[in-house]
């Protein structure tokens, strides 16, 4: 298993650096720069601004900088003043050195911001309410689909299911407003927007306050929101996987030696059904934490989910690589994630 | 005698003093002493009396606005071009001069005075004295103290060091090019030929040569390049604010923090208010700067702090319904709402603002290298229409492109027939004339015309509703299309469509930053209108230069002429408004320059 793991993430690797050409290939291969403007600015302020973040350097230069930025560790001895010299990992190695690596480079829209520290500050805040939301989503989600299945054709399943349909189909950006309105503008039970963390965090993305009703009347409406629409595709389908598993051979076998209902249901039935269910979680788990644009936005949260929509707007090109690469990283890790935890529903598979 | 009556006031406070200590929250009857002057003596009568209500419970000092999505970009003077960043930091910082956010009369700033030399190219401006550097130190607003512990004053080589610092091509500055054409030696430090690799010397020698220098610690000396009315206004933008050195590069004592200067605890400013936190994505707080002494053009905020959001128009406005704001602007979405209900429509206001919409031509594709056929698309606009029906906001249909109100800018009242108007019967004979022109027997043969605009539902709604009024009126049908903004942008400068649109804010007051910078020969939108008038161009440099403000703007007046009517290079089509709600406690003023001066806004502190 650890030697599987391992030629896993070695594959990542050669992913993220794919991935990373494509991107940087497609963001230069649109129409449009960094620096078109409305007002449109003259050549030699845009030469200044080229210059400055190597723009007029040829592509390949460009690309092999970016690499050089974030994949080869430096050791100096000052600290950085500017924000160009800005490093993800910054470890003080004694005396005057400094180990430093990964720059992800400037953020041309934030002028006072890196990539590196919109990923420190937005990552986590997405992080916190991606994982809420999943458990909302699970915790409503699989029980749902599981009673529907078990009690198909009655009044449970039906009502469950259309649950799930009307979640389905009532987008965030429908639900949202209509929760801001009740709970937060005519209520006035919680705030309509904003989000109760702030840096510094604890393990990069736990909220100091986790335990106090500060950071989770914030969290409530949003995370709801998310976990909703996520429980009625996850309770659809655990549904439908189970009714398939109930009427397999081996269950009938399982009856038929005499186990118990109970064991037959949770230790053949439920566990065999869960593949499908997890296989959908992985990447609905590397989205939801990576930030989700619309909720962000109708919420007014400050995660990192805006992110992947202005980058490209904005053609900020070190932003868009920064949040593509880093999404990547969250979804080969899911699947990975994902692939061990078939080995642990299914003893049939393995991997060697 | 004299004496016995201030020992009866005595008497009166210690017992009023005993009074309010007393105040149980309910009110209840109670028997007190009241003393009486009555005819110079004291008398103490014994009444049953209801205490004085308890004391109110008092709102707290706090201003809660929003910005707007997404991150503050800046607030370093030398790199902030959008609202946002401008606003934090003409409410932390003061240019020498001060543009009256009402009037657009311009004020003395940190410069108290100035002298013009005869040429009108040099001015010398005596800066105030006593103004501290300060900075927010986690509870408290102090002043910075240089190497020898002595208080840093605002300087003016803090100026020269700002307006060098803007210009260097190490800063990149995005704004630098409005001081680029106005001060002598700015641009050829800005626009240095391989300014990389220049030797130290070579880049000093540049610097130097920038024409802003300190001639004592309050006096600087500032050349610019033609003698124009509007030089006062440019050396009062931000991008020619007070920087401080010391925390940018460093000095003796002070840690260099180089482009991280501007993030709260290492940020120095001098101005009304200082940033006190600022979390970013999130929201930005200023405190009243308890140091700055008031000035006539920047008074002692009478607000202590200022919290701004970073919100969407809607969940922002869903926050002032919730109470949580106390001013925003208003979605077209709940535009109507808005009007119709009672409590809101009051807090409703719509004041005007420096942006102009407009749609261009492409003078040089068929059908639009017709002067008959643009102006007959012009007239065909009914843009009261437009503004009652699609963009709801109280717009004021334009008849020319420079913004009323803007210094120079012709106005409604003194030049009510200028321009283009909304004209269906002159439309369809300019139409008449076009056809005639080409010879063309019927309307089919009229080439296509396409109609791009930027996507976005705003700029939508606005091309199919002018779209449908071509067709109404003219019987042209127009291909309407939309490009992503980059895109789109990337289109005009390369291939403009026969008409597009674009819109154009003010960055100072003058009708030369409109009519003049946009559209005369080298203007921005030279190679999207391909329109080229010299006469047009003369008339608006030779008003750039001429100090009679009415003959000034009767000749903005004659090149709009020419620009929207006689050449119809344009269509004007409405001149922006700002659609706000405030809540009644808020003592506001509204500014028509884009940035608000917050220093002037108050709060009604007791409760209803």
């Amino acid at each position: 298993m650890g030697r599987y793991i391992m030629r896993r993430l070695m594959w990542m690797l050669l992913v993220l650096f794919l991935i990373s050409l494509i991107t940087f290939a497609m963001e230069h291969a649109v129409p449009g720069g960094p620096f078109d403007r409305e007002k449109k600015l003259p050549a030699e302020i845009i030469a200044n601004l080229e210059e400055r973040y190597h723009l007029d350097e040829p592509y390949w230069k460009q690309y092999a900088l970016y690499l050089y930025d974030v994949l080869v560790p430096r050791i100096t001895r000052q600290k950085p003043t500017s924000m160009a010299e800005e490093t993800m990992i910054n470890v003080k190695l004694g005396g005057n050195y400094y180990l430093r690596w990964m720059n992800f480079g400037p953020s041309y829209t934030s002028r006072s911001r890196t990539v590196n520290d919109i990923i420190r500050e937005q990552l986590p805040v997405s992080i916190q309410l991606g994982l809420i939301s999943m458990l909302i989503a699970l915790v409503i989600g699989l029980p749902m689909g599981i009673l529907a299945a078990l009690k198909q054709n009655t009044i449970l399943d039906y009502l469950g299911m259309s649950v799930a349909i009307f979640g389905v189909s009532v987008p965030v950006v429908a639900m949202g407003p209509v929760l801001v309105w009740i709970f937060g503008v005519t209520l006035r039970w919680l705030p309509p927007t904003g989000w109760g963390a702030k840096p510094p965090y604890l393990l990069f993305f736990i909220p100091r306050g986790i335990f106090s009703w500060g950071f989770w009347r914030y969290a409530i409406m949003p995370a709801f929101a998310v976990g909703t629409g996520f429980s009625a595709i996850i309770a659809r389908l655990s549904r439908a996987s189970l009714l398939q598993v109930i009427h397999e051979d081996y269950i009938r076998t399982a009856r038929a030696k005499g186990l118990s209902e109970r064991v037959v249901m949770v230790r053949h039935a439920l566990r065999n059904s869960l593949i499908p269910v997890v296989t959908i979680l992985g990447p609905m788990f590397a989205a939801v934490l990576t930030g989700l644009f619309v909720v962000e936005s109708v919420f007014g949260i400050p995660g990192l989910g805006k992110y992947f929509i202005t980058s490209i707007t904005n053609r900020d090109y070190p932003v868009i690589m920064g949040t593509i690469l880093l999404y990547a990283i969250f979804v080969v890790i899911a699947n990975v994630v994902v692939d061990i935890t078939y080995a642990w529903l299914d003893p049939r598979i393995r991997y060697e | 005698m004299f004496s016995k009556k201030w020992s009866v006031l005595v008497v009166a406070l210690i017992v009023s003093t005993l009074l309010a200590a007393c105040a149980a929250p309910t009110p209840e009857v109670v028997t007190v002493e009241v003393t009486k002057v009555v005819e110079g003596e004291t008398v103490v009568e014994v009444v049953t009396a209801t205490p004085p209500p308890p004391p109110q419970e008092m709102r707290p000092n706090i201003l809660y606005l929003n910005f707007g999505p997404g991150d503050v970009p800046t607030i370093d003077p030398a790199l902030s071009t959008d609202t946002s960043s401008v606003q934090v930091v003409d409410e932390i910082s003061v240019g020498l001069t001060r543009l009256n956010e009402v009037s657009l009369a311009l004020e003395p700033g940190m410069a108290e005075s100035w002298d013009v030399s005869e040429d009108g190219l040099t001015y010398v401006f005596h800066l105030r004295q006593g103004i501290p550097w300060v900075r927010w130190n986690g509870s408290a607003v102090e002043e910075v103290l240089d190497c020898e512990g002595n208080v840093r004053y605002v300087k003016a080589q803090d100026f020269d060091y700002g307006i060098k610092r803007t210009g260097n091509p190490d800063t990149a500055s995005d704004y630098a090019y409005v001081l680029g054409f106005a001060i002598e030696g700015f641009n050829e430090l800005n626009a240095a030929e391989g300014w990389a690799d220049l030797t130290a010397e070579e880049k000093q020698v540049l610097l130097d040569g920038v024409a802003a220098t300190a001639l004592d610690d309050y006096t600087l000396e500032v050349t610019f390049t033609t003698p124009a009315i509007y030089n006062l206004n440019i050396i009062g933008l931000w991008v020619a604010h007070a920087q401080p050195r010391w925390i940018i590069d460093g000095d003796d004592c002070t840690t260099a923090r180089g482009d991280r200067w501007t993030e709260p605890g290492f940020n120095q400013s001098y101005g009304p208010y200082v940033l006190k936190e600022w979390i970013h994505d999130s929201s930005l707080t200023i405190v009243k700067n308890t140091l700055w002494p008031g000035i006539d053009s920047v008074p002692v905020p009478q607000v202590d702090e200022i919290r701004f959001a970073m919100l969407d128009a809607s969940p922002a406005f869903a926050e002032y319904e919730a109470g949580n704001l106390d001013s925003t602007g208003v979605p077209l979405a709940d535009m109507d709402r808005v009007k119709a209900d009672p409590v809101l429509s009051q807090e409703l206001t719509i004041a005007p603002s420096g942006c102009t919409y407009y749609y261009g031509y492409n003078t040089s594709k068929p059908p639009m290298d017709n002067v008959h056929m643009r102006r007959a698309l012009s007239h065909a606009v009914d843009r009261q229409g437009l503004v009652d029906n699609v963009t709801k906001g109280g717009q004021e249909p334009a008849q020319w492109f420079c913004r009323p109100g803007m210094a120079a800018c012709p106005t409604m009242q003194d030049h009510p027939d200028t321009g283009i108007k909304s004209d269906p019967e002159a439309a369809k004979a300019e139409l008449q004339a076009y056809l005639d022109d080409m010879g063309f027997t019927s309307i089919d043969q009229i080439p296509e015309i396409v109609l791009m605009y930027n996507t976005s539902e705003g700029h939508k709604r606005i091309a199919e509703a002018i779209a449908e009024m071509w067709k109404e009126t003219l019987g042209i049908q127009v291909t309407v299309t939309n490009q992503e903004w980059k895109v789109y942008l990337k289109t005009l400068q390369e291939d403009s469509p026969q008409v597009w649109r674009l819109g154009w804010c003010l960055d100072y007051p003058d009708a030369n930053n409109w009519t003049r910078e946009v559209f005369a020969i080298g203007g921005n939108e030279e190679t999207a209108t391909q329109w080229r008038n010299e006469t047009f161009t003369k008339i608006c440099e030779d008003a750039a230069v001429e100090m009679d403000p009415v003959k000034r703007q009767d000749m903005y007046a004659q090149a709009e002429q020419i620009m929207v009517y006689e050449d119809a290079a344009i269509i004007p089509i409405y001149w922006y408004t700002i659609v706000n709600v405030t809540k009644p406690y808020v003592n506001r003023t509204y500014s028509q320059h884009g940035h608000e001066a917050y220093e002037k806004w108050s709060l009604d502190l007791e409760l209803e």
